[in-house]
């Protein structure tokens, strides 16, 4: 009898169940692994709030294809042209409208810039102006320029990262955000759900999805369980032992780059046979497959290959313990204290297997002869070792770290990890310095050209950091739709590249 | 009674007040908020602006002062991260951890007593055998292994919950149940030894050689004397989940209290941290004295 109960009672539960996880034709779910603290425009660079906000609810004057090899793509600014002196006429898109009505305008491109500059909100944009002082002329309604001291060769392609809001929106971070995008953010229950409805007068054209809800969940078991339930549609994030149907979970290079920085002010890395030694101590294709996701690529340069100049002629320090062992003895001979302590320090929870990677870095290290150690650390900590001032040590640190760049330029990551005034910078070099300001300064061929020769000058002449991996990331996304993971997808996951089979 | 419970206020409010103090200068020890809040490449000037904006770049002793003028009007601070003011935050969140605590410890308590009383009554049976199994599950399973297995089988294999999330009472079976195990293995075998200890009692005897039947022996006679010790287990316990429980809400995907302030503490967010170790304070304070009122009710000894 009881266990008559019991069955009953599980049907019920199941078929009451049943409802809530049905999805209807063009509703979607998509789980995230963080919640966002925030939802306002102007800190839609940091990626958990991009891939919510960023060409769904707010879009930007320019957008760069990461699908085809289009480059720099109009989106709000229809097109733009260099005045010279420093100067960029952008022609806005006419009728536009943002979600509360009010007209898109040259008035909303100032203010948006007001809001990024102004000293009454953090906007997470504003560092990519950091050295830059902007000045807006609103030349008509939909034409305006930007003068850039000194003068900003790319600052097309940095208006990709400045998602525009009306003048009416305040001094202050809004949870209401307003763009001009295809969705409207109708609901936000802090910790539960957000909820995007498409627009009706959306200016472009209008995209499959009717909508769709965003949910949290930080284990990735529990997201990859929700997309196989049919409880979600999309999750972005989830691990590689996770991904195990084929029809459903897709890997995607993440433009995530891991490499441990050295600090060439410290003995015993000041000298190059050491650093040398570094980059052949390490079996970097042990870890494919292993330790990381197959499909990781060996790093040659800090950015990943789709940017800008990446340098194809270059190839990745060969695996030669003896070659390492003969270059710490040659630096010994010449009084190196190769013997100095060389401590790792690592980031818990910074990519999946962080520990074993740092772990297996380390042995590898000690093996060919250095006074190797391995300290893993919390984010906090880390970024005291990662950022300038360096704090004192007896010997040296490789800092393993991780860098995204999926900008398309390296001047989002060259000057801050090399320049010699750089924040994570690991050397002070006038050459290596010299040519980041060229090719920030140059544009076109020459500027790809600048960007290739300081690859290759820091990887074959400096020997500045040990480069290790372009990574891969692992998504899982319900067989009713049409979509596949970019390299943009760890920043922004745009709804309109959505489609149902 | 009133004296009793304004004793108990003036004490825990003066170990408040300690504890609010001791948070508020050992957070500040850990570490710039500018430093996490803003990307790694930030400028100078950017971290400064941000520490400006939010009075950070002050003496620290000025912050309490300032954090100490606020609190006594009851203004808690804004969240650095969410740009919102800390308490409601805070008590968004509290509003999802209470009634899970409040139902798990419900489930817990009536369960435990209840079978905990039969296992004692009948030592070696079938329930004495049952209790000793969850108990042990209870003791030596970890909660994500037990959230994540209890994914598997009862929303992937079986499809009969939803795997996370809080939308309707379905979503709150498997997080009550998770939570339900290790307090219910630790009360169910307290309630079963003190059980045995007062079923062992003179006056037990004296009952049934006078005829009184089992079921009066063990709810009426022995569990009141048997229920001191589990008074005290059951407070800690609580105690417990109304911190929060961080496992289950991380797993679950339940906005309680215990991730948020794992992450407040993380971030630097110490309006937030601030914020919810006083909700959780209070919380507690109010149980312990429940529990006080309890131990008087059933021991009135302790009234005197």
């Amino acid at each position: 009898m009881t266990l008559r109960y019991l069955i009953a009672g599980a049907l019920f539960a199941s078929a009451a169940v049943t409802p809530v996880l049905a999805q209807d034709n063009t509703d979607i779910t998509v789980v995230l692994s963080e919640e966002l603290d925030l939802v306002d425009p102007c800190m839609a660079t940091r990626s958990n709030i991009g891939r919510v906000i960023m060409q769904n609810v707010s879009e930007t004057l320019t957008e760069l294809d990461v699908r085809g090899d289009e480059g720099l793509m109009p989106r709000l600014a229809e097109s733009w042209e260099d005045l010279g002196d420093g100067v960029w006429r952008f022609h806005l898109r006419p009728n536009v409208t943002f979600s509360d009505g009010s007209a898109f305008d040259a008035a909303d491109v100032q203010h948006t810039f007001d809001r990024v500059f102004s000293e009454d909100v953090t906007c997470e944009s504003a560092r990519y102006f950091a050295d830059t002082e902007l000045s807006f002329e609103v030349v008509d309604d939909l034409t305006i320029d930007i003068t850039s001291e000194p003068a900003q060769p790319i600052l097309p392609l940095l208006m990709t990262l400045v998602t525009i809001v009306p003048s009416e929106t305040p001094m202050e971070f809004v949870r209401e955000p307003i763009g001009t995008g295809p969705y409207v953010l109708s609901e936000w229950q802090a910790g539960q759900h957000i909820q995007l409805d498409r627009r009706d007068d959306y200016w472009g054209e209008q995209p499959e999805v009717s909508s769709a809800r965003y949910v949290f969940r930080s284990e990735a078991a529990v997201r990859a369980a929700m997309v196989e339930t049919g409880e979600a549609d999309i999750a972005p994030q989830i691990t590689e032992l996770e991904a195990t149907n084929p029809a459903t979970d897709f890997s995607y290079p993440n433009s995530e780059t891991v490499y441990l920085r050295i600090d060439s002010a410290d003995a015993p890395t000041d000298d190059i046979r050491v650093r040398q030694a570094l980059n052949h101590a390490i079996d970097r294709e042990a870890f494919i497959g292993t330790l990381l996701s197959e499909g990781t690529e060996l790093a040659v340069t800090i950015v990943p290959p789709t940017t800008l100049g990446w340098n194809g002629g270059l190839e990745p320090p060969a695996y030669d313990p003896d070659l390492a062992r003969q270059l710490l003895e040659k630096a010994a001979a010449d009084g190196v204290d190769v013997n100095l302590p060389i401590e790792i320090i690592a980031r818990t929870g910074n990519f999946p297997n962080v520990t074993e990677v740092a772990e297996a870095l380390t042995q590898m290290l000690s093996e060919v002869g250095f006074n190797a150690s391995l300290r893993m650390v919390e984010v906090a900590e880390h970024e005291q070792y990662y950022s300038k001032p360096y704090p004192e040590s007896e010997g040296t640190r490789l800092i393993l770290a991780q860098h995204d760049n999926s900008r398309g330029d390296p001047v989002f990551s060259m000057f801050f990890k090399y320049h010699s005034e750089g924040t994570q910078s690991g050397i002070s070099d006038p050459h290596v310095d010299d040519l980041i300001e060229r090719a920030t300064a140059a544009t076109g061929d020459e500027r790809a050209a600048l960007w290739s020769e300081l690859f290759a000058y820091i990887h074959e002449e400096v020997v500045a950091d040990v480069l290790l991996f372009h990574m891969v990331g692992h998504s899982r996304v319900s067989e009713r739709l049409d979509f596949r993971p970019t390299i943009a997808t760890n920043s922004q996951l745009q709804l309109s590249e959505i489609g149902f089979k | 009674m009133i004296g009793l419970i304004g004793q108990r206020a003036i004490a825990s409010l003066a170990s408040l007040v300690v504890l609010m103090v001791m948070v508020f200068f050992l957070s500040r020890l850990t570490g710039d908020p500018a430093a996490l809040f803003l990307p790694i490449d930030a400028t100078e000037e950017m971290k400064q602006q941000f520490r400006t904006l939010h009075g950070l770049d002050r003496p620290v002793l000025e912050q309490f002062v300032m954090y100490v003028w606020d609190v006594l009007r009851l203004d808690f601070g804004e969240s650095l991260r969410r740009a919102r003011p800390a308490i409601d935050v805070v008590l968004e969140a509290y509003a999802w951890t209470l009634p899970l605590a409040l139902i798990t410890m419900a489930l817990v308590v009536v369960a435990a007593i209840v079978l905990g009383a039969i296992a004692a009554f009948n030592v070696g049976g079938i329930i004495d055998r049952g209790i000793s199994v969850v108990s042990l599950i209870g003791a030596s399973a970890p909660d994500f292994w037990i959230a994540i297995v209890a994914i598997v089988l009862f929303a992937i294999n079986l499809g009969w919950l939803p795997t996370s999330g809080v939308g309707t009472p379905w979503h709150w079976i498997m997080p009550v149940a998770v939570l339900f195990i290790r307090p219910f293995g630790l009360i169910v075998q307290v309630v079963r030894g003190s059980m045995l200890s007062a079923l062992a009692a003179p006056y037990v005897k004296t009952a049934r050689a006078k005829g009184v039947k089992n079921r009066p022996i063990i709810f009426v006679h022995t569990l009141r004397n048997a229920m001191l010790p589990v008074i005290t287990v059951i407070g800690d316990q609580a105690a417990a989940l109304l911190n929060g429980a961080v496992i289950v809400e991380t797993i679950f995907g339940f906005p309680g209290i215990g991730k948020l302030m794992i992450d407040s503490i993380l971030q630097r967010d110490f309006n937030v941290v601030m914020a919810a170790i006083l909700v959780t304070a209070v919380a507690i304070f109010i149980m312990n004295i429940l529990i006080d009122i309890a131990y008087s009710i059933l021991d009135p000894r302790i009234r005197q």
